[in-house]
């Protein structure tokens, strides 16, 4: 299989659907001649014209508002925010509108949308550039929020997502785009709602998702290297709807939960992990407190110690799979 | 018709006004909208219309009295009717318009209790399951603070044991019948972990059949809870483990030629027959890992290491001390971890990973003279070799019929149907047999 | 009195009944529609606040009796096929459009049998299928939605026109300025009729707005904007029809805003007061129905006999719609938890 990357995955999964459904679009800010802030939609105006590559005024909430409008009266928009912070401006019409029309008229409107949004931290872009809100999102009913971590995670859960019926928030990570990895060549999906495990193990369960996957398995290299630790990595994939029992039937095999997230740590996802584990018969087998490892309760700060500071490192990571499984909690 | 005068509901939340003032009285004539009554809210003060013309009638609430809304409050007469008009009965009669669908939200039992109580007094009554006419009342009302004081007062369940264990622990010692507070912590705090009361589990179970009794006949005594541990996994183990058995004779003429031959080059101590067998078990084992095996949610772990547990009788109960990772030691070095393990069994100072993470078990009842038996499977484990004594006795040898005395010896393996079919039995107790019979194997 | 600051409307009052239906070619017998939609309307919030006041309605609701003539001058111009987007005041809207007025009551009673099957109630009532993309609970929720529906229009190279109505307090709502710029360098086919009542809840629109009318917002951005008497159905009529025709023939977005007046209060917890009776009493002197009602007696077109049938006629339709929704079934609520996704 051929190695693209993350980016060129995200471009292509576009590009495929735009080629097999005239209804699929793209609207967004710098997203023509320019390419988009991260270069993603390159070379797409020229195939596509500006009649399906929309450039926008700078108007985020007008952006979601149309692709919400558009969507409920037949088109598959894909609307483009430049960084997942401005979607904070876009509340109002992806969550009073896009994601409850369907309930609130009874079954009746369908809002098939994807809102795509770089996030994370480490390019140096401080507190405004660098949030990772999926939790934000994730609480909303009518929502689905995905992450994907690889290449070939983000071409097939996007091309799902265009496909899917609903408003979905659709989160890139900024340092994900230059990783590379295996894509098929011939068209593949990946349904939503289906976590993966990335690696295989036995001594704890550690779930993770976007960048935090591979510095995940950094680390569970290095403690099975060092400790003899196994862990297994679950990567959820889709945040909304959570694959709890994929994360469930782990924890029931190892015993022992640790959920990595960039966010912060209040009221961030892993807490949602941890209480949906501690719903099911797997919280019978837990054998060491179930630990989150989050970024920290800080706005993303400038300077480069800082910022890495700010969110988990791989250090951090051995550090906490350690900690668990030598019971020192 | 008189046209029935309704307080109207002006909030979503609310229930009832204060009628301040009312601007007309009985007999006064009045106009649809103009404000007959001055009204008192949680939030306003305002005016309600009249909701037809005519005469004002019947006022069934007086000033400063609480109205319910969406209740008649008073009447008006159309010209030409009166005071008969009306309905008999005032107020009841009235159309139900607006408690006809209203949800009765309220988790009050049907029953009432004679005595009045708060909203929350009755749920908590009704969750600990109690008689509020029980409950004696500080105030007007049955309050929380009654309820408390109540549940307080009377003997209730005995409380939760507080001993810090994990939900994994917990469970195990559940299902092992294993109380937590015999068992030591050895997490934070204290908590018991599930290895703890795995180690306390196993120091009581072992698939053995009891060794004599020293007890005099007829004489009763109620199950230690060592024998009620024993009894319960034994119970679960041939309960629920579809047990098949394959007996093999094997000659050990060999086995003891090349044992004596081995203990004048090692010295002392002499290697037991155990330990040698533990040693051809081991290599046997690596050949046929589905006797080395765990059954588990539907799927078989074949596991890496080869740890034999040793069934050693203790006056208390039985024990089975693990020698790890046998297939990786000397016979030699097997022998001394056996006797190790022994004389701490003996001692009682077993550290709990010796008494873990067994694959395979071998009970040997040789020294008591038994031929042959069957013995139950030690769990999770999937299979259990049971040794017989060495007994001299005349076989015959070769194709010729030529008969000879050889030593001989019975095994007999007990084996997890549901893992291990007959044929992979037989040729794991094949392999036994040529390694007895010709030890350089291990060796090619 | 908040009606000082009633300007010059751009429309032409209407006083000859005859020639204005000819001059917009509507027969007598769409005059005589309009004026049946219109008491259709003002009896049904009459009825919306009497069950209200009877315990028999669940949440609050929004009355638009006061506005008739904005809603079936609109209604009557829009075609089926065209999309609208509703306020929360948007009772009238829906009749004048042609819903059912069964099941809105229904909805309005939370039933299953409603447009929304009980989940959306009052203000958020919809009809996808038939283009009517539901009223909206958030002040301006339509706008955020009007520039991609004339988007998609546009994209899918059809001949609609998206209707999206507002009133005078989503006026300040940032998001129109974005959705009148984006309408405007696209083209799109976007009617933007803003309804000023005169009180965003309590406030006065020339308190809260640094100037009025706001047509001029939108021909700052390059939009036609047209300030007319809401209260005049025909006049409503004679330029919603030219909106729309403006709209539908790719000239790009165009603005109406229409003056008018509510009687009932913002919502139920209204005590009205920050506006006198006196001033409510005085456009009840102004009462788009009677104004209609009046001009149409004056051209023999009805009389007074006609005016107390239509009256019987539509008190029926309304008493029919809710002996339908009190005797529809509640919602199942072991199905509280459908649809939130597709």
């Amino acid at each position: 299989m051929p190695e693209i990357t993350y980016r060129q995955a995200i471009h292509d999964a576009m590009v495929e659907e735009m080629r097999r459904d005239g209804r699929v679009f793209l609207i967004g800010e710098d997203i023509g001649t320019y390419g988009g802030a991260f270069g993603v939609s390159a070379g797409m105006l020229e195939e596509f014209g500006p009649g399906r590559i929309v450039e926008t005024p700078i108007s985020e909430e007008a952006i979601i508002g149309a692709a919400a409008g558009a969507a409920m009266v037949g088109m598959r928009p894909i609307a483009e925010m430049m960084f997942m912070d401005f979607i904070l401006l876009t509340m109002e019409p992806l969550v009073n509108q896009a994601a409850k029309a369907r309930y609130m008229f009874g079954g009746k409107a369908t809002v098939p949308m994807v809102v795509r949004m770089p996030g994370g931290s480490g390019t140096g872009a401080a507190a405004q550039h660098s949030q990772s809100l999926e939790t934000i999102l994730m609480h909303i009913p009518g929502i689905k929020v995905v992450a994907p971590s690889t290449s070939y995670d983000a071409k097939g859960l996007l091309i799902s997502s265009i496909r899917d019926l609903n408003p979905i928030c659709f989160v890139e990570h900024k340092l994900l785009y230059k990783s590379k990895g295996e894509v098929p060549e011939e068209e593949y999906a990946i349904p939503l709602g289906v976590a993966d495990v990335k690696r295989e193990g036995r001594d704890l369960t550690l779930v993770a998702s976007g960048i935090m996957v591979h510095k995940s398995l950094d680390a569970a290299q290095i403690v099975a290297e060092e400790d003899g630790i196994s862990v297994e990595v679950v990567d959820p994939r889709t945040l909304r709807p959570l694959d709890v029992d994929t994360i469930a039937k782990s924890v029931k095999k190892t015993g022992r939960l640790l959920v990595v997230h960039e966010a912060v740590k209040t009221a961030g996802w892993a807490g949602e992990v941890m209480a949906s584990v501690s719903e099911t018969p797997s919280w019978d087998y837990l054998d060491a407190p179930m630990r989150r490892l989050t970024g920290k309760d800080v706005p993303i700060p400038y300077n480069r110690h800082l910022e890495a500071a700010a969110v988990p490192q791989v250090d951090d990571i051995v550090r906490e799979v350690r900690a668990i499984v030598n019971t020192q909690y | 018709m008189p046209t029935p005068f309704i307080m109207p509901k002006m909030d979503m939340d609310q229930e009832s006004v204060i009628i301040n003032e009312w601007l007309k009285q009985e007999g006064d004539s009045v106009e649809k909208g103009e404000p007959v009554i001055v009204i008192e809210t949680d939030k306003i003060t305002s005016e309600v219309e009249a909701p037809a013309s005519g005469t004002l009638a019947r006022i069934l609430y007086a000033n400063n009295e609480e109205a319910p809304v969406t209740q008649v409050v008073a009447y008006i007469l159309e010209e030409g009717e009166t005071e008969a008009d009306l309905p008999e009965a005032p107020g009841e009669s009235e159309p139900k318009a607006g408690t006809a669908v209203k949800q009765d939200v309220s988790d009050e039992p049907a029953e009432k209790p004679r005595k009045s109580a708060t909203p929350i007094a009755v749920r908590m009554a009704k969750a600990e399951n109690i008689d509020l006419d029980k409950v004696p009342a500080q105030g007007d009302r049955i309050t929380k603070d009654d309820v408390e004081a109540y549940l307080a007062s009377v003997d209730r369940v005995e409380p939760r044991v507080q001993v810090p264990a994990t939900p994994a622990a917990r469970r195990l010692a559940s299902e092992e019948g294993v109380s937590l507070g015999e068992v030591t912590g050895s997490g934070p705090r204290g908590r018991v972990q599930a290895d703890d009361v795995r180690a306390t589990a196993a120091r009581v179970a072992a698939p053995q059949p009891v060794p004599q009794p020293k007890l005099s006949a007829g004489q009763t005594l109620p199950l230690s809870s060592i024998r009620k541990r024993i009894a319960d996994r034994m119970t679960a183990s041939y309960q629920s483990t579809p047990h098949i058995y394959l007996t093999v004779e094997v000659d050990m003429l060999e086995a003891e030629e090349s044992r004596k031959r081995m203990n004048q080059l090692a010295g002392e101590p002499s290697i037991s027959i155990t330990a040698y067998l533990v040693r051809l078990v081991a290599w046997a084992l690596k050949r046929h890992p589905l006797l080395n095996a765990t059954l588990e949610d539907d799927q078989i772990k074949l596991w890496e290491e080869v740890n034999i547990g040793i069934a050693t009788a203790l006056d208390e109960g039985l024990i089975v001390p693990v020698v790890h990772h046998a297939d990786q030691l000397s016979a030699v070095e097997i022998n001394l971890r056996m006797r190790e393990l022994a004389q701490k069994a003996r001692a009682g100072t077993l550290a709990r990973e010796e008494i873990q993470g067994g694959t395979f078990t071998i009970s040997n009842l040789g020294m008591y003279g038994v031929d042959s038996f069957t013995a139950i499977i030690n769990p999770p484990q999937s299979a259990i070799l049971a040794v017989g004594t060495v007994r001299r006795k005349p076989v015959v040898v070769d194709a010729e019929d030529t008969v000879m005395v050889r030593p001989m010896m019975m095994l007999t393996l007990g084996a997890d149907h549901r893992v291990v079919d007959g044929a992979v039995a037989a040729s794991f107790l094949a392999d036994m047999v040529k390694a007895i019979e010709t030890p350089e194997l291990l060796l090619i | 009195m908040s009606n000082n600051h009633l300007m010059e409307f751009d429309n032409e009052k209407t006083t000859d009944v005859l020639e204005k239906s000819k001059q917009l070619g509507l027969l007598e017998k769409d005059l005589v529609e309009m004026y049946r939609t219109m008491i259709s309307i003002r009896l049904f919030e009459e009825m919306a606040d009497k069950l209200y006041a009877l315990g028999k309605v669940h949440g609050t609701m929004h009355l638009s009796a006061g506005q008739e003539g904005v809603a079936v001058g609109t209604g009557k111009v829009m075609g089926a096929e065209d999309y609208l987007l509703n306020h929360h005041r948007g009772h009238g809207h829906f009749i004048a459009s042609g819903a059912d007025i069964k099941k809105m009551m229904a909805e309005f009673l939370g039933k299953e049998t409603g447009y929304c099957k009980g989940r959306g109630g009052s203000m958020h009532i919809a009809d996808v299928e038939a283009n009517n993309l539901g009223a909206n609970g958030i002040v301006g929720g339509g706008i955020q939605l009007a520039a991609g529906v004339g988007l998609a229009i546009k994209m899918m190279g059809e001949e609609r026109v998206v209707l999206v109505i507002f009133g005078d307090g989503a006026a300040n709502q940032g998001i129109l300025y974005e959705s009148f710029n984006m309408a405007a360098i696209w083209d799109l086919p976007v009617v933007y009729l803003c309804e000023n009542n005169q009180y965003g809840m309590s406030a006065d629109v020339t308190r809260v707005s640094s100037k009025v009318p706001f047509k001029e917002r939108a021909t700052a951005h390059g939009i036609p904007g047209y300030y007319i008497d809401g209260n005049d159905v025909l006049a409503v009529y004679e330029t919603m029809a030219n909106a729309v025709e403006h709209a539908r023939s790719r000239k790009g977005p165009v603005f109406v805003e229409a003056q008018t007046y509510r009687y009932f209060g913002h919502s139920k917890s209204d005590r009205n007061l920050y506006r006198t009776r006196d001033e409510i009493e005085e456009w009840k002197h102004r009462d788009p129905i009677e104004r209609f009602q009046k001009l149409l007696v004056d051209a023999n077109i009805i009389t007074e006999e006609d005016i107390e049938k239509i009256y019987q006629e539509m008190s029926q339709l309304i008493d029919e719609a809710v002996e339908f929704a009190e005797n529809s079934p509640e919602p199942d609520v072991s199905e509280v938890t459908e649809w939130v996704y597709a």
